[in-house]
């Protein structure tokens, strides 16, 4: 077992709140829990080791953040509903008094006591059991959002949520995001600091009947940042959920989506993008389950791997006997940019109903030689064509992000750090 | 200024270019018309430098550049445009990005500094214009999602910014409805000049209403079989290529005989 995971279980008890009666059902799941090893499947590209040796750190005392990095955290252009935590504490709860009609958003320790039991109803109970550190966050997050939307309601802001790292060396975060029926909203979550810290974050989306969700999870931490956590979603009848995860990959550096076709008709495209160097791991772990009739998947997830970089990826599929006419693609490519790069890939498609459509792929993508030729056909180096269509392959979901604000945050990022790949 | 000498040229080892011989002067519009498979599209591929298309013999230079020697994009910068039958989709790369990029190749050619952002925007909006294309297609991903129409329109705006010494037109009109080929004729004979020349592939006696061609050559079984001026567009329209197998098989039949 790990040190880490050992004071795991020992702070575990002393939290005591409302959430209490759900976290002490999930320390009871984690006390049965083997610390993963290399022959742990979830787990096998993935190594803990570092945090056998980390040395727990608990949250920062409640004091705000100097203004300067809070100021660092802004997107420009993006008019947003920010929510700032930093080493696992919000920052400024003034946003939460002038929301717009039809939203509500409460800290989690400051919930009304009148809403105390439907979220304790709403706490785990669509991110699956499995997910180790989901149950560490279960256990230890005790802070976080209750977000919610009314029925009906067009919010128009995203609302976005950062979980940056500052002084402390460990966060933990929680959201609870419930859209009611035919509402909409957008919520970006974004995970910040590259020094040696352990950040979990995990969300769970009920997204009722007609609604529509527009989802974002930035990983863009690097170095010796160690977060983990997870997005998971059910989906009600005719819901519409478009995803996009991106990651750059860290000391640790994992995702889990869950994806939950709970009504039919639903429709969900994910997208996630990944670009990693130097001794960086990126793990993606998506698994989307298709429980009844009529619902749609599309799943691209692409990345570029340089130097000793190891991108996981493992997806599933999982097509319950009464899922018929399902529609699902599932799609990996990688570009490898050295011999030393590696990627771990698996798609897994398991499919019990017999009246469904289902693709699934997974490649190390070569270079479009017909691309090329048109590009130098017009003057273009081919050096230059290689790079052009390299980063063209990962930029063609960033202009798939329906918030192209966003999308001209995000690229000008990606564009720095693809150039400072090494190419051997 | 171009000239193709005794060309013989193959793909995957079958020899499709057999003795190709064609000399463009400046200024000259050449169309160059025949039955498919007769080596049209394969001539524009070898003389631009496409991988995978070995050159077996014969020579062709460019004001006297030997074109075989160089890359398909040194062949570009020294002047050569070829306009794509089937223009490649590049998603992710903004049309916008990928011509400036090529302008700014040809200029460093030329010993140019590259142009400005601004400044591109503004030649690129022209051109646009000129070729009736909405300007969001400068933002949308290389021919991603174009029709064909407006993918034959996005290969002209090209020949419009890079202003290449020779231009082939691989059956630019194919696919286009009356009112796009008027665009794309227009695009090209608004660059025609003593010092620029065409070679207008095509099917079809349409386009060369639209485009006066000054010689008209027929190609067939990798070589030219007949020349002449612009009224030969009109008899092959009227005929048809049936002749041809007549001709080739009374050619093969003396072959024999001999």
């Amino acid at each position: 077992m790990s040190n880490w995971f050992g004071q795991v279980l020992d702070r575990a008890d002393s939290v005591n709140d409302w959430l209490s009666p759900k976290r002490q059902s999930s320390l009871a799941l984690l006390k049965e829990r083997q610390w993963p090893t290399r022959k742990t499947e979830d787990w096998k590209y993935t190594p803990l080791h570092a945090l056998d040796t980390f040395e727990s750190g608990l949250p920062a005392a409640n004091e705000a953040a100097p203004s300067e990095f809070i100021a660092d955290l802004a997107i420009a252009g993006l008019d947003s509903i920010d929510l700032i935590f930093v080493d696992g504490v919000l920052q400024s709860a003034a946003v939460l008094d002038e929301l717009p009609e039809g939203l509500s958003i409460y800290s989690l320790p400051d919930l009304p006591e009148g809403k105390q039991s439907d979220v304790l109803g709403d706490f785990a109970a669509i991110k699956p059991e499995r997910h180790l550190f989901g149950l560490i966050n279960d256990v230890l997050a005790t802070q976080g959002l209750v977000i919610e939307v009314a029925a009906g309601a067009t919010i128009l802001q995203p609302i976005r949520i950062v979980s940056a790292i500052n002084n402390s060396t460990e966060a933990h975060t929680r959201l609870q995001v419930k859209l009611g029926e035919s509402s909409s909203l957008a919520v970006i979550e974004q995970y910040v600091g590259n020094d040696a810290c352990f950040n979990t974050g995990v969300a769970e989306y009920d997204v009722a009947d007609n609604a529509q969700l527009e989802h974002y999870r930035f990983a863009l931490q690097t170095s010796a940042a160690m977060v983990v956590g997870g997005s998971h979603f059910k989906l009600g009848n005719r819901s519409r959920l478009n995803s996009t995860v991106v990651g750059f990959g860290s000391q640790l550096s994992r995702v889990d989506v869950d994806v939950h076709h709970a009504g039919e008709y639903a429709e969900a495209k994910l997208n996630a993008i990944y670009l990693l160097d130097n001794n960086e791991l990126f793990d993606l772990h998506s698994t989307i389950e298709h429980a009844v009739p009529h619902c749609i998947t599309e799943e691209n997830v692409r990345g570029i791997v340089a130097d000793k970089a190891r991108a996981v990826f493992n997806g599933r599929i999982h097509i319950h006997r009464d899922a018929q006419k399902t529609l699902a693609e599932l799609n990996n490519r990688n570009l490898l940019m050295s011999n030393e790069a590696e990627v771990n890939t698996k798609p897994e498609l398991e499919i019990y109903a017999d009246d469904v459509r289902c693709a699934h792929g997974a490649t190390v993508a070569e270079i479009d030689k017909s691309g090329l030729y048109y590009l130098q056909s017009r003057g273009i180096s081919r050096a230059q064509a290689q790079v052009m269509l390299s980063f063209g392959f990962i930029n063609e979901l960033v202009d798939q992000m329906p918030n192209q604000i966003l999308a001209e945050w995000l690229r000008p990022q990606l564009r720095e750090r693809f150039a400072n790949m090494d190419v051997k | 200024m171009l000239s193709i000498k005794n060309l013989h040229a193959s793909v995957e080892d079958k020899t499709i270019l057999k003795g190709l011989d064609l000399e463009i002067k400046p200024g000259e519009v050449h169309a160059i018309m025949g039955p498919n498979g007769a080596g049209k599209s394969t001539m524009g591929y070898v003389v631009s430098g496409r991988e995978g298309y070995e050159v077996e013999e014969g020579a062709v230079t460019l004001n006297g550049v030997d074109l075989l020697e160089l890359e398909a994009e040194e062949r570009a910068r020294a002047g050569l445009f070829l306009a794509f039958q089937y223009p490649v989709e590049i998603p992710g790369v903004s049309n916008l990005e990928f011509m400036k990029a090529a302008v700014d190749a040809q200029r460093e050619a030329d010993g140019e500094e590259p142009v400005s952002s601004k400044d591109f925007l503004k030649l690129a909006r022209e051109a646009c214009k000129q070729v009736h294309l909405p300007v969001d297609f400068l933002k949308r991903g290389v021919n991603e999602g174009f029709s064909g129409g407006e993918k034959k329109r996005n290969e002209i705006m090209q020949m419009l910014l890079l202003k290449p010494k020779v231009c082939i037109l691989d059956e630019s009109d194919s696919g286009l409805d009356i009112d796009a080929l008027q665009v794309v004729a227009e695009g090209v004979n608004s660059q025609r000049s003593p010092d620029r020349s065409f070679i207008v592939v095509t099917h079809y006696q349409r386009l060369l209403d639209h485009i006066k061609p000054d010689f008209v050559h027929v190609l067939s079984d990798g070589k030219i079989v007949k020349s002449g001026d612009a009224s030969l567009a009109q008899e092959l329209e009227d005929q048809g290529y049936a002749w041809l197998k007549e001709q080739r098989a009374v050619g093969a039949a003396q072959e024999q005989s001999a």
